[in-house]
């Protein structure tokens, strides 16, 4: 272990910039070291619980005792390379099994501490940072309006960026995780676009453990989001995950005002509940029991229950894609362990190529676990999920799984434009 | 009337049971369940699905688990599969001597149970006893000269072949393979180095007097057999078994178990001689995706050129060796350690090592039917030991067998070569 007396010049760590949006990435760097000298990086950061999330990196500093995030590798800790965002995408829970999710979007950001540490610190707790800098991690940018939505049936909150608009509207779905997830919907708000984050479960009056789904209900977001003054018309995207994918996937199906829908890691079968559309209720698939596989941690792993869909009877109980009118794009994660993602995914493209249609498209991205989400954000390996005794094996390398995180959010920006933003031609 | 039955309800912890379940209705989905709660009150349980025959019966022994903690036909599965429900505990029995570990048994209808937990009251169940000691087992308290530990003698006079037991890292005694070694007919003296009793708190050096103190008393003891001992060891306690077989006679046979063949962290120290440690650059441990530490890639390469004077001169050594790896150890590369030894002897000539390589297994490979703990707090350190369950656990059967043949040819004169 390293221990050098104080350099005679001042150690200094700059981060660029120190508050910024979650989705951007920082600048890090550190003066005044001694040559070659190895020093530890910590990130840490509260949630609003007061969980603590911590993520640590050790580099050696150049002959003129610099060290420079964007062009320095880690030689250790919780990643290794060349990795600028890597103490904000590799941080961990101090509880494991717990999932980082920003709450409060609007008025409060994440505060993370950086701190720069001698690398005798790395299994040591107990020491003083050489320096240190709080770097804000805002959900929303100045300008933007949550409005809050409990309109008929519907639960949930709308993001409208600044100015008079109108904005093409996404309707946001999370999965099985239930309740409201915002931050994803205000962080695609920053960037122009008009998002609902629905509920559909756990949440409000709506129901904890529903018998049914309404596709009725989801029909009444997209009418609401396209009535909306500040919202395009004629047609309005759907951003789904997970379980969310269902939905997205059944909106895109049946409803023409959906023209752009992005399924992130979901089935294209109906799961567990089954979902009611007008006189048509589709039956869903369960995962029998014994589908369920282990992990030694004890974590549940559900990816592996094969539902053969390749077999007529099931064929009939997928979702019909072939009745989209509108385009839709599959964003997969290889090592997703909660959903064979990149099955369900293969097979309603081909679904569609059967029928003459050609507005599927696939992002796989290899190593990429289940929980995909903007960029930065912390893999979760596995968390506590309210309907299960045992924590759920999500997946995921942790440096592949950041890299696709990065790269598919410009993906889904890029579709939702692509399809929702009226071209010269088109008003 | 459904009856579940598991022969023998009370057994050495190293030994198989038969379960098997009749009277239910034919081709029923069924789970059985396995749970123990350890000294300190942890939970540790397991879960397999089983599909009933025509005449509605579960044999254990030649049906396949359909799903849960394993699949596939293994007769006990159901204990080397727990899982401890805090995470990351180790299961280790501590009282050896009065208590066995009682694991309750529990047959459901599959539909009974959501997710893992139970809805309703099971079929069936019942306890069966996990005993670390055989009958007539005595233990010893050992506080002779330096040495402390307990000494665990089978029944009779004897003389039995004498063994020493080491662990790694964690410090304090662990006693339960010493005890289930001495079940077996060895005189077997669990031995503690640090962390236990009034021996130094931390790891600072290994002091090789110790343990050849350690060695004679065993030697000297009038139900051991001589002229030599042998050592079984773990981690840490095999770089110190591999020492103590390249500097003391006293060494017939030596089992080291994902050991290094280099000293690591602690100097070596004998007769006044010290002996350099390759010093462990921190900086190069990973932190995988659960934020458990992997030290198997932060030795650096022990092998290369200028780590030379870190090995073990093991052609020195007059002992026989058996190393035993699992190849999914994420604490310590022990396949390149292992074939760095072995490779030692060949280059001068020697060919007196055994290798047991298991693909699969990884670091705490224990006697078998033991859980597999694939992570665990070992000095306020979340440690990834690695191990992949089916495999890991079939590992512990093989190589469990496999330590007792060694050193019954080894320390027993006239003992016919089965190996």
């Amino acid at each position: 272990m390293e221990t050098l007396p104080k350099p005679a010049g001042q150690v200094k760590l700059t981060v660029t910039p120190v508050s910024g949006l979650a989705d951007q990435p920082v600048h890090i760097r550190v003066t005044g070291l001694h040559p070659t000298q190895l020093v530890m990086f910590k990130a840490s950061l509260k949630d609003e619980r007061g969980n603590l999330f911590q993520s640590r990196a050790v580099y050696r500093a150049n002959s003129a005792g610099e060290v420079d995030l964007e062009q320095d590798p880690s030689l250790g800790g919780d990643y290794a390379g060349v990795h600028p965002m890597g103490l904000f995408w590799s941080l961990k829970p101090e509880k494991t099994f717990l999932r980082l999710i920003k709450r409060d979007v609007m008025n409060r950001p994440f505060q993370v501490t950086l701190g720069l540490y001698d690398s005798a610190s790395f299994l040591d707790d107990s020491r003083q940072p050489r320096a240190s800098q709080i770097v804000e991690r805002w959900f929303s940018c100045p300008g933007m309006q949550r409005v809050p939505i409990s309109e008929g049936r519907l639960r949930g909150a709308l993001f409208l960026p600044p100015g008079e608009g109108p904005f093409p509207g996404v309707i946001d779905l999370f999965g099985g995780i239930g309740g409201l997830v915002e931050f994803r919907a205000s962080l695609l708000a920053t960037h122009g676009f008009a998002v609902l984050a629905l509920a559909y479960f756990a949440y409000d009056d709506l129901p904890k453990y529903p018998m049914e789904f309404d596709l009725e209900y989801f029909e009444e977001a997209a009418n609401f989001l396209l009535a909306h003054s500040k919202v395009q018309k004629p047609g309005i995207g759907v951003l789904s995950a997970s379980k969310g994918t269902e939905f997205g996937l059944a909106m895109a199906s049946y409803l023409k005002q959906v023209v752009a829908t992005i399924c992130v890691n979901g089935p294209v079968t109906i799961s567990t509940i089954p979902l009611r559309y007008k006189d048509l209720v589709m039956k869903p698939f369960g995962v029998p029991a014994e589908g369920v596989h282990v992990h030694p941690t004890g974590g549940l792993i559900f990816r592996h229950h094969e539902t053969n869909l390749q077999e007529e009877q099931n064929q009939q109980r997928a979702l019909p894609v072939e009745k989209a009118q509108g385009h839709i794009l599959f964003i997969i994660g290889e090592n997703d362990e909660c959903v064979n993602s990149r099955r369900h995914a293969e097979y309603a493209v081909d679904r569609l190529k059967r029928h003459g249609k050609n507005n599927g498209r696939i992002l796989l991205y290899p190593g990429a676990g289940h929980l995909l989400e903007p960029p930065y954000g912390p893999l979760c390996f596995a968390s506590w999920n309210l309907s299960f005794p045992s924590p759920l094996v999500w997946g995921g390398d942790t440096i592949l799984h950041a890299a696709a995180q990065e790269h598919s959010w410009g993906e889904i920006q890029k579709f939702f434009r692509q399809h929702l933003v009226l071209s010269r031609s088109q008003l | 009337m459904i009856q579940l039955t598991a022969t023998p309800i009370s057994a050495l912890a190293d030994e198989p049971i038969h379960i098997q379940a009749t009277g239910l209705n034919p081709l029923q989905m069924v789970v059985f369940e396995a749970s123990l709660k350890d000294e300190k009150e942890n939970l540790f349980h397991s879960q397999a699905f089983y599909r009933a025959n025509e005449v509605g019966e579960v044999d254990l022994e030649c049906d396949p688990a359909l799903g849960g903690d394993y699949v596939g036909v293994h007769p006990m599965g159901l204990f080397w599969s727990m899982k401890p429900k805090k995470i990351m505990t180790r299961l280790s029995k501590r009282d050896v001597i009065n208590s066995p570990f009682q694991v309750q048994l529990k047959l459901y209808n599959s539909d009974d149970l959501h997710i893992r937990l139970p809805l309703a009251a099971p079929k069936a169940s019942l306890t069966v006893e996990r005993w670390y000691v055989a009958p007539g087992v005595t233990r010893t308290q050992v506080q002779e000269g330096r040495i402390r530990g307990a000494l665990f003698l089978p029944p009779g006079d004897g003389p039995f072949p004498g063994v020493l037991d080491l662990f790694g890292t964690g410090g304090g005694l662990m006693e339960f393979r010493a005890s289930l070694l001495a079940s077996h007919g060895f005189a077997s003296l669990a031995l503690a180095y640090f962390g236990y009793a009034d021996l130094p708190p931390q790891l600072e050096k290994i002091d090789l007097d110790y343990f050849e103190e350690a060695a004679n008393f065993l030697l000297s003891h009038p139900k051991v057999l001589g002229p030599g001992i042998g050592i079984v060891s773990l981690c840490k306690g095999a770089e110190i078994g591999l020492s103590m077989a390249v500097h003391l006679k006293q060494i017939t046979a030596a089992v080291l178990i994902n050991g290094p063949n280099f000293i690591f962290s602690h100097p070596h120290e004998y007769h006044g001689q010290v002996f350099q440690a390759l010093p462990i650059p921190l900086h190069l441990v990973s932190i995988n995706a659960l934020g458990l530490l992997e030290f198997c890639n932060s030795f650096g390469d022990p092998q290369a050129e200028g780590n030379r004077r870190f090995l073990f001169p093991i052609e020195k050594s007059q002992a026989q060796f058996l190393f035993i790896v699992g190849e999914e150890d994420k604490t310590l590369n022990s396949k390149a350690s292992a074939e760095g030894a072995i490779e030692q002897l060949r280059c001068n000539g020697k060919n007196n090592w055994t290798l047991l390589s298991y693909p699969g297994a990884g670091h705490l490979i224990e006697p078998c039917y033991a859980p597999l703990c694939s992570g665990s707090w070992c000095s306020n350190l979340p440690i990834l030991w690695g191990g992949e369950v089916i495999r890991h656990a079939s590992a512990q059967e093989h190589s469990w067998k496999e330590i007792q043949k060694f050193l019954r040819k080894h320390l027993i004169p006239g003992q016919p070569s089965l190996l």
